[in-house]
């Protein structure tokens, strides 16, 4: 079943998220990290760029793909990433308001793709934190009026 | 030791190997469990290689940490894009380039690659600096 179309637009209620530095380390670990600042116990501790997957992958695009009305699909594959960070990397402490929200669905092919947005701000400030942008390709739910190119974008999306 | 952002400059590269360990350990870290990335029979009936393959967040975490080292940290990374165009399959190495193709207003633009270990690209993509 295809995607719904209408959903384009929709913003999801916002989730709070709070940067610990345990979680930065861990995070830091487990790419092989070896700025020291990302394990300190002091105030130079930051977290390393894309540290917003652990919050904007998971929770936010969870929140958008249960909702039934969507039309989601468990045949998907990640097929981009984009992270657009603001002016100071995450400490430990900060306290994140994200709101996910869907910017496009498009059809190549058989496949469709779901682009979600999203974008997290300082909860104190207001300022923006970090936006995560994902392209979700959905695997052969595209309506078979559009099946040209199929061949193509069977080639979309690995991840 | 930061990189001196100029056209044509490369980035160090990294080259790592991937298997149940690291995905494990990155499953835990991103909070992403999908057991496609760690579980022999569960991506035997998903997997488009009919194994586990690595995190497609994983491999973007390693091109990010190849760009932070270069810029100098994560301050100076305004943005990162990438495509995940093939599977990293465990237990393979797969190699994470980055070349300098512009500088102006104060950002430096890298095009970033990833390589397995058979030569085909797994990713691509672009991110910018602030120099």
């Amino acid at each position: 079943m295809a995607l719904n179309q209408s959903k384009v637009g929709t913003a999801y209620p916002a989730y709070r998220y709070e940067v610990s530095r345990e979680k930065i380390r861990e995070y830091a670990l487990a790419l092989g990290e070896t700025d020291p600042r990302y394990q300190s116990d002091g105030d130079d501790c930051v977290a390393p760029p894309t540290f917003a997957a652990a919050f904007t992958l998971t929770k936010g695009l969870m929140a958008l793909l249960g909702d039934p009305d969507l039309g989601a699909h468990p045949a998907l594959v990640h097929g981009s990433q984009t992270f657009r960070w603001g002016e100071r990397p995450l400490r430990p402490g900060d306290v994140l308001d994200c709101t996910p929200r869907i910017d496009a669905i498009t059809v190549r092919g058989r496949n469709e793709f779901l682009t979600s947005v999203v974008e997290c701000r300082f909860a104190d400030s207001g300022e923006l934190a970090v936006e995560g942008e994902a392209v979700i390709v959905f695997l052969g739910s595209a309506p078979q009026d559009d099946a040209d190119g199929a061949q193509d974008a069977a080639q979309e999306g690995a991840a | 030791m930061s990189l001196t952002f100029t056209v044509g400059a490369e980035l160090d590269p990294i080259s790592q190997p991937s298997s149940l360990v690291t995905s494990v350990m990155y499953a835990g870290a991103s909070t992403d469990y999908n057991p496609l990335h760690y579980d022999p029979d569960f991506a035997g009936q998903v997997s488009p290689t009919g194994a586990p393959i690595a995190h497609g967040m994983y491999s973007m975490g390693l091109v990010s940490r190849m760009l932070t080292a270069a810029a100098g940290g994560p301050e100076r990374v305004a943005d990162l894009q990438v495509r995940f165009s093939k599977p990293w399959p465990l237990g393979t190495t797969a190699t994470f380039t980055g070349t300098v193709t512009e500088v102006t207003g104060g950002l430096a633009t890298v095009e970033v690659t990833g390589t397995a270990e058979d030569g085909q690209t797994i990713l691509s993509g672009v991110g910018h600096v602030r120099v």
